[in-house]
């Protein structure tokens, strides 16, 4: 076990910035999932920490070993970091059976033949593959591919697991199981786990932390439900969550305190924060719909309805302003119908429209 | 300072590189053997040489002159020497690529789209003349049309007419010319192949739709779609056809019918060394057109005709209707014809005691198990107890299989650097480089490496008259061919796999043996094999490097030829037809059951 301490790291391919000053610890035993969209520079911190890329700039500490430092230039090859990883093809060796694709790893430590047969026999045992031993990674399953690559990893028993987008390869189903099997593992370990996706279910469901990341910078650092809740900026508000936020550019008509508008809807936001020019965040289920009534009447409409399982959403129009709301399944909605809208306002976040930031809350 | 400590950095980080190490190894040594033997045959050409002294009075060896270059251009010598050879080159090289086009675009529609019964084994025949030393095919012609007018044993044609062939027939334009074609036409065929076959029949399909007919679709839109590869087709052939020693050298030497080829060969036999080299240059540059060429026009082009293949392709086969026996029989009878038939002929002519008399009590198998013999063919033994071809036959396996091992190793070499690092400037140097002999006409790569390896060169021996001279010729002449398959092996390997062992602390060496090379080992060895056959069958390149100490199969029999030992050197080209044979059915046969499990994709 150890943690992993990256500090002002920089990596450019020619004018390209892929990474830009990313300072970043992550805590022994730590599952911490790298979030972002493609390009945003997750791959590449993963393959810095890993020494199949050289960064031009900055520190990576993983335990107490100095592994990387461009001042000191210092470079360790990626053999001698005590690290695993699960590549996102798989990278099996196509022409050795799955065991030995698993042995490949302990000879090069030269490990003695029998201490090495014995955690071939454990790590085969604990996946399920022990049947499939002698068979070649071509005659084998998407899913058990996976687990030989998850198998190649363990059998080495690194203090640090590097997982580049190890389940994208898998249908919905199968991927859904080997989330559950992929957590237990790290946790039977106790390794320290760094995990690429693009995919938020996967990160909001195994992450002990989630970074999110854009264009090399990190965005945020968070526990997944803190992410969900409290989205640091607007690209991370519109990022996590499906269906997407809400986001309402907003005015605040003169002397109204925590009244804000943009023209088609008008909303009490609670609280005063300092800037006049503000972004709304409201995920779709702190909206509330109701039909209107003939005294309270509203110029927002039902543009269409989407049913989904146990809830609906549905798009809501009112003149340039679209709205998204979640509702439960036994509302009936007719298209064209005009609703009112209310907001949780406890839950709603509030941005600075010029910088895009989160604007804290007073306390109480 | 501190930009200079910095460049001291990245200099020890990239020299603790092994692969970096390598490249750099690499390209020096490849300089070494292909820039530099091309400056020095340029060199020699503008300088006095030591034999130049009995040409002129004016010769200091060593001084600069153009001498040779207008001895050879502009004087009473120039037509002789250089521009009617010229003009046959281009004359035999045009009217055969045109017959091998027609023959083999014909012969691909055939095989390709229509339904023609027998395909499965018309192709091999149909590929055979390409297999086969060009140099048998030249000698089959030759038993037939031999004329005693020229000199020598009438030939089958005599035989059975009891007239003598008229002489444009037996040597000159039109004989070699047809069999350059006979030679080449598969060459032709394989590559029109490869593009009617990617040829998605829905283009005509919907073209069938808005109401043209069958000859408006062959018009506008399948021959629009297939011409750049008939172009590419067409100038690769010609640029091979200029480079053929062997074959225009049997067939038009005895009436003093040169090309540039051939005069190259000849004037060295005169000692007109530095003459011999500017003709080699000529060659050269032809070569260097016709690749710019297809390059520029034909490359660009051919990009944009690019089919796409993938979802919903198909390829419809046309009904060739009555038709189609007739056809089947007139395309059968060709493939014989060219395919069996020479083969055949010279068997036949190798069975006979007295050349040129076609009669039954005239057989006899002394030229294959006899011993030495007085009165027949000046003593020379039988091919299994000749010691001069039994030490050919080893000469040749060794050759073979020497060159085509290590031209496949360094080419996976070259691969590996150029496609692991894509971005990097000596990289692509190195794969440029690598491809170069392919520019060169062979027998003027074999003048460069006679002028350069004549003498001592620094630190290497003369290595002339040395089996390692033409070992080493013989890899970097498959360079270019090795390199391009050991890229396409490489590219299959995923790049995550050699990082997944990476990680696991497996060093390069580790990696390249562990991961890479049994990786790449199909694809390799197939290259090998290519590369084995190849140089087997090869003469062009090698003939002006051979010393009898250094005899290989093909110069043994070209040495029975031109000394008019028609049986012998019958049989030894039959022998290396033979064995080139047996290496492509290997070839074919390892295609065929190829490591499956190596080749399926990754999900």
């Amino acid at each position: 076990m150890s943690n992993i301490k990256i500090q002002k790291l920089t990596k450019r391919y020619g004018d390209m910035l892929a990474l830009n000053d990313v300072s970043l610890t992550i805590e022994s035993g730590e599952f911490l999932i790298l979030l972002g969209p493609s390009g945003c520079g997750k791959t590449t911190l993963l393959r810095c920490i890993a020494g199949l890329e050289t960064p031009d700039e900055g520190q990576i500490i993983i335990g107490d070993k100095v592994v990387f430092c461009s001042e000191k230039n210092i470079f360790i090859s990626p053999g001698e970091r005590n690290l695993g990883m699960v590549f996102q093809s798989y990278a099996l060796w196509p022409h050795m059976t799955v065991r030995e694709n698993m042995k490949f790893g302990l000879d090069v430590m030269k490990m003695p033949v029998q201490q090495a047969d014995k955690r071939l026999a454990k790590v085969l045992t604990d996946l399920g593959m022990s049947e499939l031993q002698d068979r070649y990674p071509s005659e084998l399953s998407g899913g058990q591919q996976q687990r030989v690559a998850l198998g190649r990893l363990l059998a080495a028993e690194p203090a640090v697991f590097l997982m580049d987008e190890p389940l994208s390869n898998l249908d919905a189903r199968l991927r859904m199981d080997m989330r559950v099997e992929l957590k237990k593992f790290q946790a039977s370990t106790g390794s320290t786990t760094v995990y690429v996706t693009h995919d938020q279910t996967e990160a909001m469901t195994m992450a002990t932390r989630v970074v999110v990341m854009k264009n090399g910078n990190i965005q945020q650092v968070s526990p997944p439900t803190q992410l969900y809740k409290n989205p640091q900026n607007t690209f991370v508000a519109d990022f996590i969550g499906m269906p997407r936020i809400n986001l309402l550019s907003a005015k605040r008509p003169k002397g109204a305190g925590s009244v804000f508008t943009n023209g088609d809807i008008e909303l009490d936001i609670g609280w005063c924060p300092d800037q006049n020019e503000i972004i709304i965040g409201a995920r779709p289920e702190d909206l509330a719909i109701c039909k209107a009534t003939k005294h309270k009447s509203s110029n927002f409409a039902v543009s269409s309805v989407l049913p989904n399982g146990p809830e609906v959403i549905v798009q809501l129009i009112g003149g340039s302003t679209s709205l998204l709301a979640r509702v439960n399944h036994d509302v009936n909605l007719q298209q064209g119908e005009l609703m009112e809208i209310s907001f949780d306002k406890k839950a709603l976040n509030i941005y600075d429209a010029e910088t895009g930031q989160l604007i804290n809350r007073p306390e109480g | 300072m501190e930009t200079l400590l910095i460049r001291s950095d990245f200099l020890t980080k990239t020299l603790k590189d092994p692969v970096n190490l390598l490249l750099i190894a690499l390209l020096t040594v490849l300089s070494y053997l292909i820039l530099w033997p091309f400056f020095e045959l340029i060199l020699q050409t503008i300088t006095w040489g030591d034999g130049d002294r009995r040409l002129s009075r004016a010769a200091i060896p060593g001084e600069h002159t153009w001498f040779h270059w207008l001895q050879v251009t502009a004087s009473p010598l120039s037509s002789k020497i250089l521009y009617e050879p010229l003009i046959n080159t281009l004359k035999t090289g045009l009217i055969s690529t045109v017959l091998a086009l027609l023959a083999g675009g014909m012969l691909a529609w055939c095989v390709v789209r229509s339904d023609i019964p027998g395909k499965n084994w018309l192709q091999p025949i149909l590929t055979l003349p390409y297999i086969v030393p060009s140099f048998a095919i030249a000698l089959a012609w030759e038993s037939l049309f031999r004329s005693p007018k020229v000199g020598g044993q009438p030939g089958l044609y005599q035989a059975l007419f009891d007239l003598s062939p008229p002489e444009w027939l037996s040597y000159g334009t039109f004989p070699i010319s047809v069999t350059l074609a006979i030679h080449y036409f598969p060459f032709a065929y394989l590559l029109v192949c490869g593009a009617l076959a990617t040829i998605d029949s829905q283009m005509e399909e919907s073209a069938l739709i808005s109401g043209a007919s069958r000859m408006m679709i062959l018009r506008r839109v399948t021959f629009p779609v297939v011409a750049p590869a008939f172009a590419a087709a067409f100038i690769l052939t010609f640029g091979k056809t200029i480079g053929q020693f062997a074959l225009p050298f049997l067939l038009g030497a005895p009436t003093q019918f040169h090309t540039v080829a051939t005069m190259v060969y000849a004037t060295l036999a005169l000692g007109l060394d530095s003459m011999a080299y500017v003709l080699a240059i000529v060659l050269i540059v032809m070569s260097l057109m016709a690749i710019w060429l297809s390059n520029r026009y034909v490359g660009k082009k051919s990009g944009r005709f690019e089919t796409i293949s993938g979802k919903g392709f198909r390829n419809r086969q046309v009904s060739l209707g009555s038709w189609r026996w007739p056809i089947f029989l007139g395309v059968a009878l060709f493939a014989f014809v060219v395919g069996i038939l020479p083969l055949l002929l010279l068997g036949y002519q190798s069975l006979m005691l007295f050349d040129g008399f076609f009669d039954l009590s005239n057989f006899t198998l002394h030229f294959w198990i006899g011993e030495s013999d007085p009165e027949i063919a000046m003593g020379e033994p039988g091919v299994l107890h000749n010691h001069n071809i039994v030490g050919a036959v080893w000469n040749t396996l060794e050759l073979a299989f020497l060159s085509a091992v290590i031209a496949s190793l360094i080419g996976l070499l070259i691969a590996y650097i150029v496609v692991r690092k894509p971005n990097n400037h000596l990289a692509k140097l190195l794969d440029q480089v690598s491809f170069i002999p392919f520019l060169f006409p062979s027998i003027a790569f074999g003048a460069m490496y006679l002028t350069m390896f004549a003498e001592p060169n620094g630190p290497i021996p003369a290595l002339y008259g040395t089996f390692t001279l033409l070992v080493l010729i013989s890899v970097v002449n498959r360079l270019p061919y090795s390199v391009k398959t050991g890229v396409t092996a490489i590219t299959q390997i995923g790049k995550e796999l050699e990082e997944a062992a990476e990680v696991a602390g497996a060093s390069w060496r580790h990696r390249f043996q562990k991961i890479v090379i049994p990786l790449a080992s199909s694809g390799a060895l197939t290259g090998m094999m290519v590369s084995f056959v190849g140089v087997m069958r090869e003469l062009s390149l090698i003939i002006l490097l051979i010393t009898p100490s250094t005899r290989v199969l093909m110069s043994v029999g070209f040495n029975y030829a031109e000394e008019g030992l028609t049986q012998l050197s019958h049989a030894l080209v039959l022998i290396v037809a033979v064995l080139t044979i047996i290496g492509e059915l290997i070839l074919w046969w390892a295609g065929k059951s190829k490591f499956v499990r190596l080749r399926e994709k990754e999900t």
